[in-house]
């Protein structure tokens, strides 16, 4: 939460920008490179401290980067990992999800898939208050609504 | 809303300006770009269909130009002081000191233009070691701008390495820039294991180019008196002793590009059984680790 001092030292924004960027990979060309351009941020320092900050996750997984530009031209981004969907999808092997979830299955994938998931996720800026049972539970029922089934062990 | 479905739907990037205090606040634009060959009447449809709005909200398609925003981006590029006569200087300004020892610079695409806390931190580590006449390998050359200091600092001979044939295009211009000859900085191309796979004279402006010596020189293992590697934490950690095992019994290894909260320990923990006397020097979050490799083996 911000302080009090932080609100009104708040520098103006001049836009806020949201872009898909593969972790460890931020190069100074597109999609980074036009998008933060045209604001005349730097760019090499925008993907040295993205690359530094997704070292963490395998590499070029699309990660959702939100950038705030203030209007001195300096910058501050936040890291979301990819969607709960694009790693079930990953973890099961399908393109999409079921066209009919609950009635036809997809895909299969062990609770190994889930809780490996979850820790991912656990890094999240919105899941940090949740217990890994959490965001365990969440994760299965995202896989139910796209017709994944999760069984405790692959036959 | 509107930004998260177009991303969805194809664009590359959603932007969203703020609305000045004066403007209308019912209408917010926003830029968004994408790559040539989409339908970007199709994909604006689909995200505004997908959450809900009835109406096409107006759009204008402009193409943009391939260089403007690699002009703007280097506009914002200022001369940096790093110490009291040494300062990294944009290729298009005047240095503002023409006494000190002044490193021309056009980083074009390739990182490293003095800025960067890290890059800073390396510098003034180079500033405090060279005493003249030492060999050089700066591994993640990037623009250049650490090998062509060494030289200017007074080292005999730099070596820059690279995974990006990017970043080598871009150090052999800046050495050009620099007056730098051949004899005095090499440079390589390798893939992300080390190997070797061209490596150029700076009289060369053709990366495939071959320079025997170069490939020769980087081959060679304990050869160089300094060795720095300011990239990033997964090579680090997976290529520490091919990094180390490049500086002499006794050298200086320095390496940067790792946050000194979150990453610094691991790093710390991997080069102990190579350095000793390690010491770490912090700007803004970011860490430079160096130290000297050790004489005889980590017990």
């Amino acid at each position: 939460m911000s302080s009090l001092k932080e609100i009104l030292t708040r520098r103006p924004v001049a836009a806020t920008i949201r872009l898909t960027v593969p972790a460890g990979a931020a190069r100074p060309a597109p999609p980074v490179g036009p998008a933060l351009g045209q604001y005349r941020l730097n760019l090499m320092a925008f993907c040295k401290d993205f690359n530094a900050r997704t070292q963490k996750y395998k590499p070029d997984i699309p990660m959702a980067v939100t950038i705030t530009a203030f209007k001195d031209n300096t910058f501050e981004f936040t890291v979301k990992s990819p969607s709960v969907t694009w790693y079930l999808k990953k973890a099961a092997g399908i393109e999409s999800g079921s066209s009919r979830p609950g009635h036809v299955i997809a895909s299969t994938i062990t609770l190994k898939h889930i809780y490996e998931i979850a820790k991912v996720k656990q890094s999240d800026p919105y899941c940090q208050y949740m217990s890994l049972e959490a965001i365990c539970k969440s994760i299965i029922g995202t896989a139910n609504t796209m017709g994944i089934k999760v069984q405790k062990e692959l036959d | 809303m509107l930004s998260d479905a177009l991303l969805c739907f194809g664009a590359s990037s959603a932007s969203m300006d703020e609305p000045d205090d004066c403007d209308s606040t019912d209408e917010i634009s926003i830029n968004s770009i994408f790559t040539e060959c989409q339908d970007v009447g199709a994909c604006i449809s689909n995200a505004a269909g997908s959450i809900g709005l009835k109406d096409m909200p107006s759009y204008v398609v402009t193409m943009g130009e391939h260089c403007d925003w690699i002009k703007k981006t280097q506009e914002s590029f200022h001369p940096v002081k790093i110490s009291e006569d040494l300062w990294i200087v944009p290729e298009w300004r005047t240095p503002p000191d023409a006494q000190a020892t002044n490193i021309i610079l056009n980083p074009g695409l390739a990182f490293g233009t003095g800025d960067h806390p890290t890059t800073k931190l390396c510098l003034v580590l180079l500033y405090s070691l060279i005493k003249g006449g030492e060999f050089f390998l700066d591994y993640g050359t990037g623009s250049g701008i650490l090998g062509i200091a060494a030289l200017k600092l007074g080292a005999a001979l730099s070596v820059g390495v690279d995974v990006d044939p990017q970043a080598i295009r871009s150090a052999l211009q800046n050495a050009a820039l620099n007056n730098v000859g051949p004899q005095e900085m090499q440079l390589c191309l390798v893939d992300s294991m080390g190997n070797p796979l061209s490596a150029v004279g700076t009289t060369d402006g053709n990366v495939k180019g071959q320079s025997s010596h170069g490939i020769r020189l980087v081959a060679e293992k304990e050869k160089f008196d300094i060795v720095m590697a300011n990239i990033l934490l997964n090579p680090l950690m997976e290529m520490a002793d091919h990094i180390v095992s490049y500086a002499k019994p006794g050298a200086v290894v320095g390496v940067s590009g790792i946050l000194s909260e979150q990453q610094l320990p691991q790093i710390e923990g991997r080069y102990m059984q190579f350095l000793e006397g390690m010491s770490v020097s912090e700007m803004d979050g970011w860490a430079c680790l160096s130290g000297r490799k050790r004489i005889t083996k980590y017990s």
